[in-house]
Order: C-alpha cells, then structure tokens, then sequence
C-alpha cells in the first residue's frame, strides 16, 4: 500500500488553496457593518445598548423616525399624519397595510396603544418608561387611528421619545402570544429588514423584507458584525471585510491625512459630554473658592490634545452644539494666577491631597494624568483611583454604601439623547446620590429643568437650558471638557445612513 | 493504573469545586451592582429591587451559594442576567470556538515546537540549535498581541490571503479553518518556544543516558535511537507541560477574541465579571475550570501510560 508522502510542493498547493477558498457571498449586495457590542435584548422597551436601538429600528418602525442627515429631525414612519392638536394630544393616523410577520395581520392603532402604553406601565418594569412617564393613555379612534393623552405637557417627546426605542411599535397580538416581552426572538416584525440569522458574539444577518410598505430597503442583506474593539474594525474595514464602521479618536489624524482609498470619512461632532465633577459635600471641595480654584488650574486644552489628538473641542456645556439649549459661549480658560488666589482665600494655599476616581479606559488615565500635573503645581497631590465599569457606576450611589463620601474628584462621561433634557436630568436635585454624584443642589437648576419639559416654545426653551448650564459652570462642581467626536469610515460605494452624531440608521444605508 | 486514575479524577473534580466555589465568592466580594449595570441610568429603586428579587441576588451570599451548588450538580447553571438565556447554551455556543482556538494553537506548538527542539538536541551547537535557540527565545519574548496585529497587519490587510476577524461561516469548514491561523499563531507562538527549549533539554539528556548509549553500541540506527528510544522519554515533560498549558491558553484567548473578533469562553467571562453577571461568571467558570482539570488529568494519564517508571511508582 503506498503511503500518502507530504512534499514541499503539495504542502505549498494547500495552502494556497485554503488561502483562495472564500465563502460565498462576496460581490451580492450585503452591507458589512460593524457594531460595537453584539445584541442581547432587542426588545424596545429592554434594550441595554445603542447597537441593540440599531438593529430594532430594522426590524419595527415608529411613528416618525429620525432623518439621515446633519441636523436633528425626525420625518414621518409608519405615520401617515401626525400633529399635536394642543400640549396634551397628538393625534396620528397610520400609513395602510404594514404587513407583521408571522401572519399577525396589519397594523393597526391598537398595536400602537399597546406598545406605548406598555413602556408607560409602571408594572412592566421598563427602564425606558421616563419616556412616557406623562403619557395617561391611547385612545383608539379607528383600527388606523388614534390619540395619544398626555397627563402633562412633555417637550422632549418630538425629539427624544417617539424617534428613539420608546417609540417603536409592537404587535400587540404577537406580543401578549410570546409573553409580553422577548430578548433576541421578535415574534413580528414589520420594519425594512427582517431577522435573517443571528450568530452569538459573530454576526446578525437581516434581509429586506420584501413586504414592506414604504421605500424598499436598498440593500438585500445587512451583516452585522460586533467587533468591540475600534482598531481592529479598523483592520477589518483595511482588510476589505467591513463596508462601514465607526472609528476610533485616535486614528482620527491618520485617517484624516490619508483616508484609505476607496473609502471616505465622516467626522461628526457627538452629544456625548464629558466633565470634570466634584463632590460638593466633602471638603475641601464644600467651599466653592476650592472648586473654582480647580475649575482654572487644569488645562483643559492638552487634555483635549493629548486624548483626542486635537479632533475634539472643548466643550462650554453638557448640551452639544446643534442642539437646542447648546451654551455659546468662551470656555473658562486656565488661569493659575486666580487658581492660586482662590486658593489661598479659601485657606489652602498649601494645597491638599485628593482622590481622582476614573473609569478603566485608557483615554480617562491619559486625562486624568494630565489633571495629577495641573493640580500638582497648586500643591493639590491628587490620586487617581481606576475602576472596572461593574465598581465604577456604583460609586457615586448612595444606596450602595459609603463610597460616595470618599469620592472628590471625578472623570465622567455620558451620552445622551438629543433632546437636552436627558443632559440635565441626571443633576436635578433628586438625583444626588443617584446620578448626581457631585451632590449639587441647586433648586434654581431643578426648577428650570421641570419648567422646560414643558416649554414649547424653542427660544424659550433653550435659554432655560442655557441658563441650567451657566448655573453648573457658576457652582464651581463643574468643568465642562468636551463632546467628543464621532468618525465613520465607509466604502464610497455605501451612502451612509447616519444620525446627526453619526450614530448608525441601518435602514436608511444606501448604495452610493 | 486504575486506582491511581481514580485518585486522579477524584482530585480534579475536589480541584473543579474548589475552585468554582472560591471564584462564586470572590466575585460577590467585588463592588459593584448587576442591577445597575443590567437596568441603566433610567432604572427606578423598586424596578432594581424587583430585578434582584427575581435574580435571587437579595438572598444571603451563603444560600445564593447552596443553591448555585444544587442547580451545578442538576446540571442547570442558570439564565443569564441580561440577555435571559440559558447559561448553558451560551456556553455552548462559545465553547467550540474555544476549544478549537485552545487546539489550534497548541498545534502550533506541537507541530514546530517538538520538531525544531529535537533536530536542535541532535545537533547540538550546530547551525539549527543556534538559530533556533535564538528564534524560540524571541517567540517566548514577543508579546501574543504583537505578533497578533503584526500577523493582521501583514496577512489580512496587506497581503490578504488570511480573513482578519471573525470564526467563519457556520457548515464551512475551510472558512472556519482560515479565520483559525491567525488567532491561533498569535497565542500558539510562544508556546512553540517553550517546547523548543523543553524538547532540546529534556533530549539532551535523554540522549546521554545509558540505554541510549546501549543502543547505540548495537548498531540501532541513529533515526531509530533518537525518535524510538529518546523521544518518548524526552517529551513526558512536554505532555505534562501540555496540560498545563491549556489555562494558559485559555486566559490567552481573551486577547486574541478582542483582537480577532472572535466569539469564545474568555471574552464571555471577561464580559460577564465586568457586567457583574453571576450566573454567566460562575457557569463560564465552572467549564474553563472543568476543561483546565480534565486536560492536566489525561496529560498526567499519558504520561503514566508512556513511562514505565511513572506506573511502577503508582
């Protein structure tokens, strides 16, 4: 029996050819996109992430939905019509025969009611019913027709209740079948693209669904590939296996001085804020001399520099430029003279020692080594203390303990959505010890915050918000660093379906 | 034999148990809050209350505990906190992946490790020794994820011949066997160092002991005498290194899942004790604790069953 002989030559063939041997697929009209977590509960009243909020808006649709595009504004959806006839109702008729998967009929306005109502309801438990907190019910007119009651006026609705997952519509029928809620299985579906296969921690695969009333989707298949980490997406996008991907800040001034060929780069401005707090109720930082001190001795410029490599700019407020309530003003600029004035008036020209708690991410030690230097030549010896997201979040929670009582200095971050209500409301006087971790307690900026919730009228409106910001700059407990930059890298055959803050709207990704 | 391979396994399921019961523990020593984490900003007190009512995580550390330690032994590992998934389909899912990346970059170390340390120990000094003796401590130096993205940067990106991220497409087995090389090189390449060197002194020795020389003297074919006679003895320590190796690996493989975009048991548990996942936590870690205990156990197996003197001790 001859014996099988490995040479060199057929060593070489193989792998030559497992090299050539490609999956089929390549060349159809799939969009490769990449996501930076992979979905866990695409339910809208559960999801725990953005990329779950992206995949949702493939799979149902809302009243109005956001426009692709630069600034913020929604268009119709499902909606036919919709108007606010007066602060406490909104009446809406829906577009004829959007087909639900899984033979659940058309939708109707009940299904509507059922999927607002459903958030709203305090028994559900959804952490998204903030969103509908004002909302007293749905009144079904016609099986395309409806009302929705509000308890109260609630400005942020327009722009931050019914385009976002609050405002997606379920089935109710499929829905009260499966349970009352679900995590990756929808029972129906009625958006642009349907759940095709879903591979764990490797792919989401969604194909147009070809009954779907409105503008068909453009592309046959959409891949959704969650790469958690931004470089090597940015390798995958080199490497030709992604079409679109956000990048990372970093990569930005490479990016910019030579955009790959055959590709191009977004750069939009994010509504995320990020700020340097302090804790009000532990001294030194209960005097305000102390506060403002610190406010003027950190630069905040090579902050900016040396985290995101001069892409981003500073930032005068926690509302982004572009939207409503946005602080025009000049940034606080660094003084040490005044710093080191305030701090003798206050009795600690001497300095003193703090802590700085921070989040694990590379970019916070970065900015918060440059804030141990900047404080340091006050004689402030600041310690920076590191923590996983698991420890972090829970510092500033008064009902987990004392930690908050040792917390000084901190390097936060949110995001937000962009109506700027949801900027303001985590630093209203009941959310110290929640939220408001600096434990500011302004009633003025409380008052404010309830009042423009339910102002309608946008000059007005944005001046309370203004006003909300001037108050945080004012206390001292506040320095306001910047709201970042969001990159896209695409293909220039893809015409990227993209939020104001370059947050993906898959549905809306069309081919160049 | 049998009573020692008894012993053997009694001792790894102690050392499983031990183990997963120590990290249960730890991981509730950890601050933190899966409510908050699991709920977000939005979250009322009541509606975290209601989450850890229904999680069991207001119950006391000791019954929580008990109860993990009933459902483990009734096979059931709980649901995961967030996604309300069976644990153990989520293991599942993740655990070929792994095992598949775990064996994959053993091979590497195996097929070139073995080889190169001992042509080096028969030739010693000799040209092969010292380019390997150099090429394998520069393999044990180099940093898994540098030889990760310098791999991605030159056979993904530039050259394109390999895929850069991701397991292959499910049922394609070629695919699935490309996206491996890659990953597998990154956390396999020091391994082929190690067994280099492992290799080349253990046959060193070997080959200056007594039966070998007897051999020698007669007239056995050198061929035969260093793959027949020395080989077998040389790498015992190599399998017992082999079996040790697999947590190494696995810890290991956290890195080349991030970097590679990889699903797989590392990332899913480095996920879950950053969520503060318990189920997900102690489920992944009675597996990989499980796996690690099973490999060092047919590794100590092998090796009883290869050397004669290992058995006559038992």
């Amino acid at each position: 029996m001859q014996q099988p002989r490995l040479t060199r030559r057929a060593l070489l063939a193989t792998g030559a050819g497992v090299a050539l041997a490609r999956p089929a697929g390549a060349g159809s009209s799939v969009l490769r996109v990449r996501s930076y977590a992979d979905m866990q509960v695409i339910d809208p009243g559960f999801t725990r992430a953005s990329p779950e909020g992206d995949i949702a808006r493939c799979l149902f649709r809302q009243l109005i939905q956001y426009k692709s595009g630069t600034s913020w504004e929604w268009e119709l959806d499902a909606a036919e019509k919709i108007e606010q006839a007066d602060p406490l109702t909104i009446a809406f008729a829906l577009k004829p025969g959007i087909a639900w998967s899984g033979g659940f009929g058309t939708m109707t306005a009940d299904d509507v009611r059922y999927s607002f109502e459903r958030i709203a309801d305090p028994a559900v438990k959804s952490p998204f019913h903030g969103d509908w907190a004002t909302l007293d019910h749905v009144e079904v007119t016609g099986p395309l027709t409806g009302v929705i009651h509000l308890r109260q006026p609630f400005a942020p609705l327009w722009l931050s209740t019914l385009p976002w997952n609050a405002g997606m519509i379920l089935c109710r029928k499929a829905m009260e079948q499966a349970g009352g809620r679900f995590t990756t299985e929808p029972p129906a579906t009625c958006g642009p693209y349907m759940l095709k296969s879903w591979q764990p921690k490797q792919r989401t695969v969604f194909a147009r669904n070809p009954d779907y009333v409105g503008a068909a989707a453009d592309f046959d298949e959409i891949d959704v590939l969650p790469i958690e980490d931004a470089k090597t997406a940015e390798l995958a996008f080199a490497a030709g296996e992604l079409d679109i991907t956000a990048t990372s800040v970093g990569s930005l001034p490479n990016l910019r001085k030579a955009t790959p060929a055959g590709a191009k780069l977004v750069v939009r401005p994010s509504i995320a804020f990020t700020w340097i707090g302090m804790n009000v109720a532990v001294p030194p930082f209960d005097d305000v001399r102390v506060r403002r001190a610190v406010q003027r001795a950190i630069d905040v410029d090579t902050i900016l520099d040396a985290v995101y490599f001069g892409g981003a700019t500073r930032a005068t407020g926690i509302v982004a430029p572009g939207l409503l309530g946005h602080r025009d003003t000049k940034p606080l600029a660094r003084d040490m003279d005044a710093a080191k004035r305030l701090l003798a008036e206050a009795g600690k020209s001497g300095g003193f020692a703090c802590a700085l708690d921070i989040l694990n991410v590379t970019d916070r030690l970065t900015a918060a080594q440059i804030v141990q230097a900047n404080l340091g030549e006050l004689g402030i010896e600041v310690q920076i203390n590191v923590h996983d997201s698991g420890t972090y979040w829970t510092l500033g929670d008064q009902s987990k303990g004392d930690a908050w009582k040792r917390l000084n200095l901190l390097l936060q971050r949110y995001t937000t959505a962009p109506d700027p209500s949801w900027a303001t409301t985590w630093f209203v006087p009941s959310q110290i010890g929640v939220w408001n971790w600096e434990r500011w307690d302004s009633p003025e900026f409380g008052a404010l915050h309830a009042k423009a919730l339910v102002e309608f009228d946008r000059a007005a409106r944005a001046a309370m918000y203004v006003r909300m910001q001037d108050l945080m700059e004012e206390s001292g407990a506040y320095l306001f660093l910047t709201h970042e930059v969001s990159s896209v890298l695409h293909r220039d055959s893809v015409s990227p379906g993209l939020m104001p803050d370059a947050r993906f709207i898959l549905p809306a990704m069309r081919h160049a | 034999m049998m009573r020692y391979a008894l012993r053997r396994l009694l001792l790894a399921m102690a050392i499983v148990l031990c183990a997963t019961s120590l990290l249960f523990c730890l991981i509730f020593v950890l601050p933190g809050d899966p409510t908050a984490v699991a709920l977000g900003p939005m979250a009322s007190a009541a509606m975290r209350a209601d989450f850890a009512r229904r999680m069991g995580l207001d119950r006391p550390l000791a019954e929580q505990f008990l109860r993990f330690l009933a459902h483990m032994l009734a096979g059931n590992l709980g649901r995961d906190v967030f996604a309300d998934r069976p644990v153990a389909t989520i293991i599942l899912d993740a655990l070929p992946h792994t095992l598949a990346l775990t064996v994959f970059g053993l091979g590497w170390a195996v097929l070139i490790g073995i080889p190169a340390g001992c042509w080096a120990a028969v030739r010693p000094d000799g040209w092969f020794d010292r380019i390997s003796g150099v090429l394998a401590v520069a393999a044990i130096a180099v940093p898994s994820f540098v030889v990760a993205l310098y791999a991605l940067l030159l056979f993904a990106e530039t050259l394109r011949w390999l895929p850069a991220i991701g397991a292959g497409e499910p049922g394609h087995p070629v695919d699935q066997l490309r996206h491996l090389v890659l990953p597998s090189l990154a956390i396999g390449l020091g391994w082929v160092g190690y067994l280099a060197r492992l290799v080349r002194s253990s046959m060193l020795e070997v080959l200056a002991e007594n039966h070998v020389r007897t051999a020698r003297a007669y007239g056995i074919g050198e061929r035969r005498v260093v793959f027949r006679y020395a080989l077998r003895l040389a790498v015992l320590p190599t399998i017992a290194l082999l079996g040790v190796s697999v947590g190494h690996l696995l810890s290991g493989a956290v890195f080349a899942e991030i970097v590679f975009a990889r699903p797989g048991l590392g990332k899913l548990v480095y996920d879950a004790v950053i969520t503060r996942n318990y189920p997900l936590v102690s489920g992944t870690v009675l597996v990989t604790t499980a796996l690690f205990a099973c490999c060092t156990l047919a590794a100590d197996l092998l090796v009883a069953g290869l050397d004669p003197r290992v058995r006559a001790a038992l």
